[in-house]
């Protein structure tokens, strides 16, 4: 009887779940635009990030009256599928995208999961935003992903010039995580400090992903008495600890990464030992930041209770598929025209004071225009806080 | 030298207090606990949500963490694997149930207390520092002899009180505990909530130096498990003993094998494979689980 | 044929009519295309929990199918994109691959029972995820990449299977490849289990000193079966990346060796079907609670809960627990 009654139970739930259609009450058409990244288990932090900026520039949009593209006014609709960062939960959610006949996608947020859709989305007609740095997503003959942020081995270069001509560093360590994408990134990292004449003094430390002391892993990297500390690819997770443990085990010199951390965090995990320590961010600084970026931070911060700083560089995807479609609205079906319009387009940045412009680029690194122009702002962390160490551009 | 004794002194303590809870709920019911992880994360978050953000006093902090992963190992044990043990022809149906657990503690960490690293303010400030040969902060000293007065005292429980002889004796042999008095169903529940509170109690030790976030739950399982399986399942002494080597494994192995880079932590996964395969029953466990 | 009964031809036949036209149809009916990729994992996953049902019928709790599915997909995507063999032969050689590695780990480890043999199959997963990111041919972290998808075949210029490069979608091709290997994999492991063999594994399960007294080689069996099992593992696991076109050393990690073991639980160990009922329930239920947004997580492992707290024995005893109609 009990099984009986529960298992009925159990198939309605999920027949009605299955069937309810997303319909939305909204005067306007509604513009679907998709995210596929982790937002569930270990990894939450990097695709939650990305899945609260979408939602709340959307709200906002919808809130002003909506989006106009082509002298239809449009609602904003972000559907997000958790892949669990399982490639094989990716392609799932890429076809999900498809099915809800939507072209434009944000996401996935690491290497595996990226290079799996491909197939997917090439063939569906889905362009992509990855948070992936490999290479061989963004070089023809692929050509749906557009890298959504600077990539390592863009701003690692940047970030050792500068504290080799300012903090006349000399030698530097890598650390990294035993998975693809850190490893990646640090192999990038290495090969860019050796062409700016470096000296790597210890490249092929490790720690595994679940890692909770890191002292022990530290230890040998210790001795080597680096100039500079190189955290590729480390996850906002870890990097206070390693911060901590370097610190407290008497590390003098200077520690960087290449990956967008949350002040929060730092001051949370490791307090005052976190000063000096440099990232790479968006435009929130207090002298960079427009009043748009101020306004989406308030926003962020109302809707969800709490900002990431994460966010300052996942903001983008979003504001550049729209005014993208803004400037060609044939592209709202037909991603050719979507990559046509790419090699052309240019709008303001309106997160950024100053000039700044959006606009495509990555002709150096891929050879066609794959990556959307975000302001590489390198920053440093302070009392609670990042300031603006310099910005660069990259082409 | 005496930096990799320390770390593995460190480690191994730590480890051995999560693996003692692990260990002891296998003993008694054997239940492979696979939210044992989530428990030491909720623990960790109870005591950050208490100490780092109400300014509640530590020990109090870390007391609330062990009431409240009591109460929940406690409400677990009688609602859920209870029946399904009563209820199941194959034990390891309890794996499946364990899994179920561990994904919805999983899912209610990220909606209760959010996707970000947590941590605390430091208890106590200052590096210990003997000649830079031997560095070891003061809170990680203290976290240290906490861990290890509370596996003390785990014993102690254990061995001179009588809710003690009740668990071990029906750890020992269930149907024999039965015969000789032993309310069955309750000792099995104070087992559980017992091994749930020493997974919240390490979390609330550990907040303090790692901090805590929704990632670790699953990961501390399986290192839990290997501890447990290095000193023989179901046996505290082997738990305490796994804890402890698999803590001076890593702190050797990666200080030693540091130069191999990315093959280290393979090393160590072979060599605890070969390991087992010599001596299937751990150091000090049953033959045979 | 084969001493079936008609009841069981029967609900065969209905079972290959359901997916290979039922499918379809509703498919193209309710224009749910998407649905086709879940279908063919679900259909590729339940080939590797078929291996670990195959384990737990020696009394073996396996969470080491990941590391086999992976070892075939890498073996599949190398001799594919480095030695340019089709893929159709590749598919075999992984599988066969895989087969050997288990004989390998498997003479010592098989002794192991109960939780240690378990803990010994996770620990071999990330051995294997780890082994993955450090040699050179499975290219480190970097992965294998724009694998091809798998060529055309004919045989005396009769083609026997079309070229999936040259295909508009080959979503359709994926899911029927997908269904018939899995077919085949039940329809072998139903067999198996019929077998002379699978008494001996039964006999095994219960008590294998026992078996071991009454004459029984128990290494030797215990070695096919594990062999056999890892041989499922490296089929899904090689198709796998035959579809994502790319392999990682993330793409088979300890999460899916334990969602291989959790399917053949809740479909049930004591019915042959049961990982495939298991797979489908958890794998496809997830994308049903796609709409649930930041619930999904909450409500799939509720409902999780909740079938394995009134069904302990998975959810085939639902139907043959009371009525005892087979």
């Amino acid at each position: 009887m009990q099984r009986r009654t529960l298992m009925k139970a159990v198939v309605t739930a999920v027949a009605l779940t299955a069937l309810q259609a997303t319909t939305a009450v909204a005067e306007n058409p509604v513009l679907k635009i998709g995210f596929v990244g982790v937002t569930s288990g270990p990894a939450a932090a990097w695709g939650i990030s990305n899945q609260r900026s979408m939602e709340t520039r959307a709200a906002w949009i919808n809130e002003t009256g909506g989006y106009t593209i082509g002298g239809t006014t449009y609602d904003i609709e972000i559907v997000s599928f958790d892949d669990q960062k399982d490639p094989k939960r990716a392609i799932a959610g890429m076809e999900k995208m498809a099915q809800e006949g939507i072209h434009y996608v944000v996401g996935p947020n690491v290497d595996d999961g990226a290079a799996a859709v491909r197939p997917v989305a090439e063939s569906n007609g889905i362009m992509y935003f990855p948070y992936a740095f490999p290479k061989s997503l963004y070089q023809a003959p692929a050509s749906n992903a557009v890298l959504g942020m600077v990539a390592n081995y863009q701003s690692g270069p940047a970030i050792y010039k500068y504290l080799m001509e300012n903090e006349g560093v000399k030698t530097v360590a890598f650390i990294a995580a035993n998975e693809s994408d850190p490893l990646s990134q640090r192999d990038g990292g290495v090969a860019a400090a050796k062409a700016l004449g470096l000296e790597v003094v210890s490249a092929n430390v490790t720690y595994q992903v679940d890692t909770t002391d890191f002292t022990p892993v530290l230890t040998p990297i210790m001795r080597t008495q680096p100039d500079l500390l190189v955290l590729s690819g480390v996850s906002p997770a870890n990097a206070p600890q390693l911060i901590r443990s370097a610190r407290e085990l008497g590390f003098q010199g200077m520690i960087s990464t290449e990956t967008a951390q949350d002040a929060g965090v730092l001051a949370e995990g490791a307090g005052d030992l976190a000063n000096g320590f440099i990232s790479v961010g968006g435009a929130s600084t207090p002298e960079l930041a427009s009043p748009m970026m101020n306004e989406f931070v308030e926003r962020y911060t109302k809707m969800f209770g709490e900002y990431n700083d994460e966010s300052n560089t996942k903001v983008y995807a979003l504001e550049y598929i729209l005014e993208t479609l803004k400037a060609n609205p044939a592209a709202l079906t037909d991603v050719a025209a979507f990559q046509k319009t790419m090699d052309t387009f240019e709008a303001p940045n309106p997160y950024m004071n100053g000039d700044a412009k959006l606009r495509y680029v990555g002709m150096s690194s891929f050879g066609q225009k794959r990556q959307v122009a975000v302001p590489l702002v390198v920053n440093v962390y302070r009392d609670g806080a990042f300031e603006t160490l310099f910005v660069a551009e990259v082409d | 030298m005496e930096q990799i004794l320390a770390n593995g002194v460190y480690l191994g303590s730590q480890y051995a207090m999560i693996a003692l809870g692990l260990t002891l709920i296998f003993a008694l019911m054997n239940v492979l606990n696979f939210a044992h992880g989530q428990m030491y994360v909720i623990g960790g978050f109870v005591t950050y949500t208490f100490y780092g953000q109400w300014g509640v006093p530590f020990v109090l902090a870390l007391v609330m963490s062990c009431v409240t992963l009591a109460i929940l190992g406690a409400l677990i044990e009688k609602f859920l694997f209870a029946p399904v043990i009563k209820g199941s022809a194959r034990e390891e149906s309890t794996m499946l149930l364990a899994a179920g657990i561990a994904f919805f503690l999983d899912a209610l960490i990220l909606l209760v207390f959010g996707e970000k690293q947590r941590g605390v303010p430091k208890i106590v400030d200052g590096v210990f520092n003997y000649d830079f040969r031997l560095i070891m902060p003061y809170d990680r000293i203290l976290i240290c002899a906490l861990a290890i007065l509370s596996i003390v005292a785990f014993i102690g429980l254990m061995q001179y009180t009588k809710t003690g002889r009740a668990l071990r004796a029906l750890a020992q042999d269930r149907t024999a505990a039965q015969l000789m008095g032993v309310n069955v169903d309750r000792y099995s529940m104070i087992g559980f909530a017992l091994g749930a509170m020493l997974a919240g109690l390490v979390g609330g030790l550990l907040v303090t130096i790692t901090g805590v976030n929704l990632g670790m739950g699953g990961p501390t399982s399986i290192k839990a498990f290997m501890m447990v399986m290095i000193g023989g399942a179901g046996v505290i002494s082997g738990a305490i003993w796994g804890g402890i080597i698999l803590g001076f494994m890593e702190a050797i192995g990666l200080a030693v094998l540091s130069q191999y880079g990315d093959i280290t932590y393979l090393l160590i996964f072979i060599s605890l494979m070969i390991f087992l395969a010599i001596r299937p029953q751990g150091l000090m466990g049953k033959p045979w689980g | 044929m084969f001493g079936f009964s008609a009841k069981q031809l029967i609900g065969v036949a209905i079972f290959l009519f359901a997916i290979f036209v039922g499918v379809p149809l509703i498919i193209g009916v309710t224009g749910r295309w998407d649905f086709y990729f879940t279908l063919t994992s679900v259909a590729l996953l339940a080939i590797a929990s078929a291996g670990v049902w195959l384990t737990f019928y020696i009394g073996r709790i396996n969470i080491g199918q990941g590391a086999f599915a992976l070892i075939g997909a890498y073996v599949s995507a190398i001799l594919v994109v480095k030695a340019g063999w089709s893929f159709w032969l590749s598919l075999p050689a992984a599988g066969v691959f895989a087969a050997l590695v288990a004989v390998l780990i498997g003479l010592p480890i098989l002794r192991l029972r109960g939780v240690y043999f378990a803990m010994i199959t996770l620990v071999l997963t990330q051995v294997v995820t780890l082994t993955a990111l450090a040699l050179p041919i499975t290219n480190g972290a970097k992965g294998i990449s724009s694998i091809p998808l798998p060529s055309g075949v004919s045989l005396f210029g009769i083609p026997l299977i079309p070229d999936f490069g040259a295909m508009e979608n080959t979503k359709l091709a994926f899911y029927y490849t997908a269904c018939i290997l899995m077919i085949v994999t039940y329809a072998a492991l139903y067999r198996l289990v019929n077998s002379r063999l699978g008494h001996l594994c039964r006999s095994m399960q219960q008590n294998e000193e026992l078996a071991s007294s009454i004459g029984v080689n128990i290494a030797h069996i215990r070695i096919v079966i594990f062999a056999i099992s890892s041989f499922f593992g490296g089929i899904g696991g090689a198709m796998f990346g035959s579809i994502a076109q790319s392999v990682y050393p993330s793409s088979f990690q300890v999460a899916d060796s334990v969602n291989f073991m959790l399917n053949c639980f809740l479909g049930g160990l004591g019915y042959v079907f049961g990982p495939m009922l298991g797979t489908l329930v958890l794998y496809f239920g997830w994308d049903l609670l796609f709409e649930l947004g930041k619930y999904q997580m909450l409500v799939y492992s509720i409902i999780l809960i909740a079938v394995i707290r009134f069904l302990p024995n998975g959810l085939l005893s639902l139907r043959f627990g009371k009525g005892g109609d087979k």
